[in-house]
Order: C-alpha cells, then structure tokens, then sequence
C-alpha cells in the first residue's frame, strides 16, 4: 500500500520565511538538546535519513538535499518528502572585527532545529533499499549531525536491539537508577536534564554505544 | 567562583518543595550546555559514565570450548578449475613427465633453460602443489604424491629424450631432479637414469625382434636341416655327375667331332 504525493519530488524550500521575523529570537538551545518527540516514525516513504545527534539545518543543507536526491531519484517510480520545517528560527551574527557589547545582532539566517532521532526525509516507491542508500549515505554525509540512512526494518530493528541490549545488560549498575536515587549525591555533578536524558545525551550528541 | 543564585529565581521559603533548583547556580563559569564541541565532563560525571557501561552477556560455554560447527566449505573456483584441467591434459598427452625442485634462479638461466628444452621438445610447467595433491591421490599416481612437496616444476615432453634432459639439467644446479613417470612407469632418480643409458627405441625395438626371432629360427633351421643336407648333397653329386660327363662328353664329342673330321 504505497501512495504517491502529488509532486514526487522534494519541494522548494525558502531561505526566509513568507514573513519575515521582525524580533530576535534567544538562542534556545535546547531544541537542540536530547531525543525528538517529532518526526521520529516513517509516514509515507519506506526509507529515509534518520539524524543520530543535533544541529541546524539551514538553506544551503536544504538545497543540497533537495538537489542530490532529486538528481539519484527516478520520480517516475519513486517519491521524497521533507519531514522538517522550512527554515524559522532567526539566527543573528554581529559583524566581522568588533568589539563584544553593542546590542545583539541583526538576523543574519534562518534555521529549522533537529534533535537525535528526527527524520529528515523520507523516500518511497518501488524500489529497493539498495538502490536508495547510496545517494542517502551521501547526503547524510554532508548533514551537519552524524546521520544514516534508514528503512523501516532497519529502524524497527535497531529499537529492538536497544531494548534487548537494555534488557540483557549484566551491569547491576544503570545511569538511570544512579540519577533517579541520586546515589552517592551524584546529581551535584549531573544536570537537572539527566534525569531524562539518562547518559544518552550530552550536549548536541547522541551517545549511541550508551547503554 | 560560583556566585550566590539570582534574587529573582530564589525560592520563596522552601526550594525542596518545588522542585529541584541547584542551590549555587554556576551562572559564570564554562561554556553552555549545548556546545559545538565535545563539552568536557565533570571527572565524578566521567566515573559515573564509566561505572554504568552496557556490559554484554557472557555465553555459559565460551565459543571457542565449542566444537566447530561445520568445516569451511571450498568454493569450487573457476581459476582452479581451469588449472585442474590443465593438469590432466598434461597428464593425458605427455609420455615423460619429470618433476624436479626448484630453487629460485636467475631469470636469464631460466629463460636459456627453457630454451634448450624446448628445442628438445620438452615444455617446463610451473604446478600448485594444492591443485595436483588432490588430483593425484584421486587418480592411479598414488606414488608421485610425496614428490609434490615443496616448489617444484614438471617438464613434460611427447617424446622420451631423457639423455638431453639429464644433459641440461646437470648444467643448471638450481633444479634436482626428484622423479620422473614415462610411459605411465614411475621411475626414481637412478631409474631415470638407468633409463638414459638404454639404447634407442628403434635399436632396443631391433634387439627384442631379433632375440624373439631367433628361437623360430632356430627350429626353422633345424626342421629344415636334414632335408636341406640332403637337397645339398645331392646338389653336389649333381653338379660332379655332370662336371664327369661333360669331361666324357667333350672327348667323345671332341673325338666325333674330331673323327668326323
């Protein structure tokens, strides 16, 4: 049951948003921080590019997406998606060779946030893994967070093979159970976050041979 | 030096009701939480992550206690195959076949081997011991499968000129000769060389017929003997009867002719 999108291939997306932010935003980076809540299981597409840690996606890692995949891509018998925003979050820089103070700076940039965990796109259609995952290795290359591409089956199984490694892991001793029982006052040295982030995550990374 | 929290996120009376607010916030101190590099942990931080690592499962046996499961399967190579062929052509067509070991020679010395042999009509073949091993055992030269040991070549020929062969290689002492199969016969080293100092084919051919031959001649000549005696004989009677009466014809004969006269 596979169903085609009207434009098989990936849309246009603007370096600005249609209107423009007029207030600068602060930094936030905590939407940057820790697993996504969005975007983490496939929709229409059967393969995809699943970010393994954080950052932001701006126009030119856009273009260079929308480009590669539409130049491998045969949208007869195939389909791409977008499973991230358009760029919104306006990103200030101060100019070059002045002194700090003065103001916070004039947007320079917009850019969509991802966190651990996100597709970034999705592809579907008749056709085979192995045909898709060159162009997909190569883009995830180029994405600014270490990132791979993904099937189905391979993201069902890599779950599965957390939960066994969760499961069967012969340490008596868990991050989660250090932090939740603050054992041996260890939360004096470990952020209010880690309680949810459980020593997967530090900072941006995505710690993944963790646990 | 951690500065005293900001008025303004102080509790009112009592922080440990609400939630969890650290008591000194480190508002000055590093970087932010969130950094474009690897941010360095705290060392305790760095004991806890150390502490809490996925430790796998052991299996009750350790694999290597375990009997291997099943034996490398060989893939059949179509380059062995090919080699294999070759062989066995080898060993169909060519009468001599010598395997001698080689030690590794200058190329030149090689190529001038190669070269007097070949005039001699005898080809220098270059054979992998793993190919022809299981070839040899599986066919009728049982015998020659010590010989394939070390490196080692076969100089095979249609032809059984061992003489020169032996010739050349005592002039090359990089390559000892192990053994030889001629004519489906194996021989050892001194068999070999037996076999050089045997006459030609076609004088060895000539002796055997004549010893064979000799027996039926014998009896031939010997049944025919008596009569062929006698035919002698009387051969010889003949031969003084008519010398007797041609000497009495000519004087009669001469007597009429000359009384005649």
């Amino acid at each position: 049951g596979i169903t085609f999108p009207e434009r098989t291939k990936l849309k246009f997306m603007d370096k600005v948003p249609a209107v423009p932010k007029v207030r600068r935003e602060p930094r936030q980076l905590r939407d940057i921080r820790g697993p996504s809540q969005e975007a983490t299981d496939f929709t229409q597409g059967q393969y995809g590019i699943l970010a393994l840690g954080g950052g932001y996606l701006h126009w030119g890692h856009f273009e260079m997406i929308r480009l590669t995949i539409g130049r491998n891509m045969d949208p007869k018998t195939m389909f791409a998606i977008w499973r991230v925003p358009a760029p919104s979050k306006p990103v200030t820089r101060k100019s070059l060779g002045h002194r700090m103070g003065g103001g916070k700076g004039p947007i320079d940039h917009y850019v969509t946030a991802v966190k651990s965990g996100r597709l970034v796109v999705e592809v579907g259609g008749h056709c085979e893994f192995g045909e898709v995952k060159p162009f997909l290795t190569q883009v995830a290359r180029k994405l600014p967070f270490p990132a791979i591409p993904i099937s189905r089956d391979g993201l069902e199984q890599m779950r599965w093979k957390e939960e066994e490694k969760r499961l069967n892991n012969q340490n008596p001793w868990t991050f989660e159970r250090v932090v939740t029982a603050n054992m041996l006052g260890m939360r004096k040295y470990l952020s209010p976050y880690d309680l949810q982030l459980k020593g997967r995550y530090w900072g941006k990374f995505f710690l993944k041979h963790r646990l | 030096a951690p500065v005293a929290k900001m008025a303004a996120l102080s509790g009112g009376g009592a922080p440990w009701r609400r939630g969890w607010l650290p008591a000194l916030q480190l508002v000055r101190r590093g970087s932010k939480a969130v950094t474009r590099h690897w941010k360095a942990m705290h060392f305790q931080r760095q004991k806890l992550m150390a502490v809490t690592e996925y430790v796998a499962p052991r299996p009750a046996i350790p694999p290597r206690c375990r009997a291997p499961r099943k034996e490398k399967v060989e893939e059949d190579n179509g380059y062995a195959r090919l080699l294999r062929r070759q062989v066995e052509e080898v060993f169909r067509d060519n009468r001599m076949i010598a395997v001698c070991q080689y030690n590794s020679m200058p190329g030149e010395d090689m190529v001038l081997m190669r070269h007097y042999l070949r005039k001699h009509n005898i080809e220098v073949k270059f054979i992998l011991n793993e190919i022809i091993r299981p070839m040899l055992s599986q066919s009728k030269y049982k015998n020659l499968l010590p010989l394939f040991v070390a490196r080692n070549i076969l100089l095979v020929s249609p032809e059984t000129k061992v003489k020169e062969m032996l010739r050349v290689l005592k002039g090359v002492p990089q390559i000892n000769l192990l053994g030889a199969c001629i004519d489906d016969t194996i021989l050892s080293r001194q068999g070999v060389e037996n076999f050089a100092k045997l006459p030609s084919l076609e004088a060895a051919q000539g002796q055997t017929v004549g010893a064979l031959a000799l027996l039926p001649s014998q009896t031939s000549s010997l049944l025919q003997g008596g009569s062929a005696h006698l035919t002698a004989l009387l051969d010889e009677h003949i031969r003084r009867l008519q010398a007797g009466e041609t000497g009495n014809l000519d004087e009669p004969t001469s007597a009429q002719s000359s009384g005649a006269h």
